[in-house]
């Protein structure tokens, strides 16, 4: 007995070990979301990230110069755009005003900073340089000047992780911005496309996509990209709407999250994807 | 256990560094060359299938860990991956594999099995959503990444301790 399993093993050992840790690999799978998986990982991200960030400081030190140029460029058009929107926010305000609205929604900004990527077909998630210690917490909304960038998915005491819209994990209700129609944003490893719209919705290339206050994630409006394309599907009642999203996944490096995560009032009432996941 | 065994180990995090921060400014439509799998197949023919299959094993943990993504995905990818490349460990064609444009081959081999395997069990495990087109996964996911990978491996192949490419 002991002389067949010795043969078996001499004969097969590659094998036998190679099994064994894909085994092993589908276990860790399926312990992704428990509490010690997810301390695991906050406590080697946080480590790495440090010293990440440091590199990351050095790489950037040298792109400063001509960032520089650009963002007093940048800076001069937003200061025009600052001042005509100053006008638009003053009527708007009076407007309200005279309809009775109490406008007190104040979102505080944490600036942040991008000091690694991931960036995978399915999975591409940033490693920002806050953390818990400046009240960052999972489920956040991460922005820049151009958009809705993704979700906080974990911190650490001074690092947080975040899931990219180009995230196979984030799904997001939004909304066509003309026509208030609603929608299930997610990503298809290729594409950022509206799942599930039917037919008869009223959508057009060209159109903004922003998202939801339905969302049981971001429920504050704030702009994800434009539609590209409708494709049409010969059976069925329901449209796949491609869209191009408002960032640039690739060259973000300053960001701001978004210090509010939705009420437990409301995140009790609905079915939300992003706590089934945690 | 030899000490040499751990010498990849200690790369690793360099390396990591370095795919993490300096990679992504290379990058050609998203898509990022792999050096963790140059370093495994590099290994991996160096000493012989188990090692290059423990070390895969090992590499993706370290990855998806550090990277904060989904546990076991690279874990499963980069095993398999190893154990590829550990067959071209033989005694008698190592330096070949090594030092000619063949490492650049098994490196696109590789890698097209790495990232295959890591869509294919990220996508199904995180969104039970296999509804991507097999040949876009093919070409996408899996050539694209390779292709990047095999030609920045080359420089493994130049650069290597003879420079003759036989």
């Amino acid at each position: 007995m002991l002389r067949t399993v010795s043969k078996l093993w001499d004969s097969f050992k590659e094998y036998i070990i190679l099994i064994i840790l894909i085994l092993t690999g589908l276990v860790f799978l399926s312990l992704n979301y428990t509490p010690a998986v997810k301390n695991l990982k906050a406590v080697a991200f946080g480590s790495f990230a440090a010293v990440t960030s440091l590199v990351s400081d050095a790489v950037n030190i040298t792109k400063l110069k001509s960032e520089n140029e650009k963002l007093r460029r940048q800076n001069a058009e937003l200061m025009l755009q600052v001042n005509l929107l100053r006008y638009y926010g003053i009527t708007n305000h009076e407007l309200k005003d005279m309809l009775g609205y109490k406008d007190t929604v104040k979102y505080p900004l944490i600036p942040a900073h991008v000091v690694s990527k991931s960036l995978t077909a399915s999975q591409s998630s940033l490693t920002l340089n806050v953390g818990i210690s400046d009240s960052v917490k999972p489920g956040m909304p991460v922005v820049n000047g151009e958009g809705l960038i993704g979700i906080v998915h974990s911190v650490s005491e001074n690092y947080s992780i975040v899931r990219t819209l180009k995230n196979r994990d984030l799904n997001i209700t939004v909304k066509n911005e003309r026509s208030r129609a609603d929608a299930i944003l997610k990503w298809n490893g290729e594409d950022l496309v509206l799942v599930d719209v039917p037919k008869t919705y009223d959508i057009e290339p060209g159109d903004r996509i922003i998202t939801s206050d339905l969302s049981s994630i971001v429920a504050v409006p704030i702009g994800v990209g434009v539609v590209t394309q409708l494709s049409k599907v010969e059976t069925g009642i329901f449209n796949e709407v491609k869209i191009k999203p408002f960032v640039d996944f690739i060259r973000v490096e300053h960001v701001f999250v978004l210090g509010i995560v939705e009420s437990k009032q409301k995140n009790n009432l609905e079915l939300n994807f992003y706590r089934m996941n945690r | 256990m030899r000490s040499q065994y751990f010498i990849p180990i200690l790369i690793f995090f360099p390396l990591l560094l370095i795919q993490t921060t300096i990679m992504p400014f290379i990058q050609i439509s998203g898509v990022v060359p792999d050096l963790i799998l140059i370093l495994l197949v590099f290994y991996s023919i160096n000493n012989n299938q188990i090692y290059g299959t423990v070390l895969g094993f090992i590499f993706g943990f370290l990855f998806d860990i550090i990277a904060g993504i989904l546990l076991g995905s690279g874990m499963i990818s980069k095993t398999i991956a190893g154990f590829t490349a550990g067959y071209f460990s033989s005694e008698t064609k190592r330096d070949v594999y090594l030092r000619s444009f063949s490492f650049s081959l098994i490196v696109l081999l590789c890698s097209f099995i790495d990232s295959i395997l890591y869509s294919f069990f990220s996508a199904s495990i995180s969104a039970a959503d296999i509804s991507t087109n097999l040949i876009l996964l093919f070409f996408e996911q899996g050539m694209l990444p390779g292709f990047y990978t095999a030609i920045i491996s080359l420089i493994i192949v130049f650069f290597s301790p003879r420079r003759g490419l036989k």
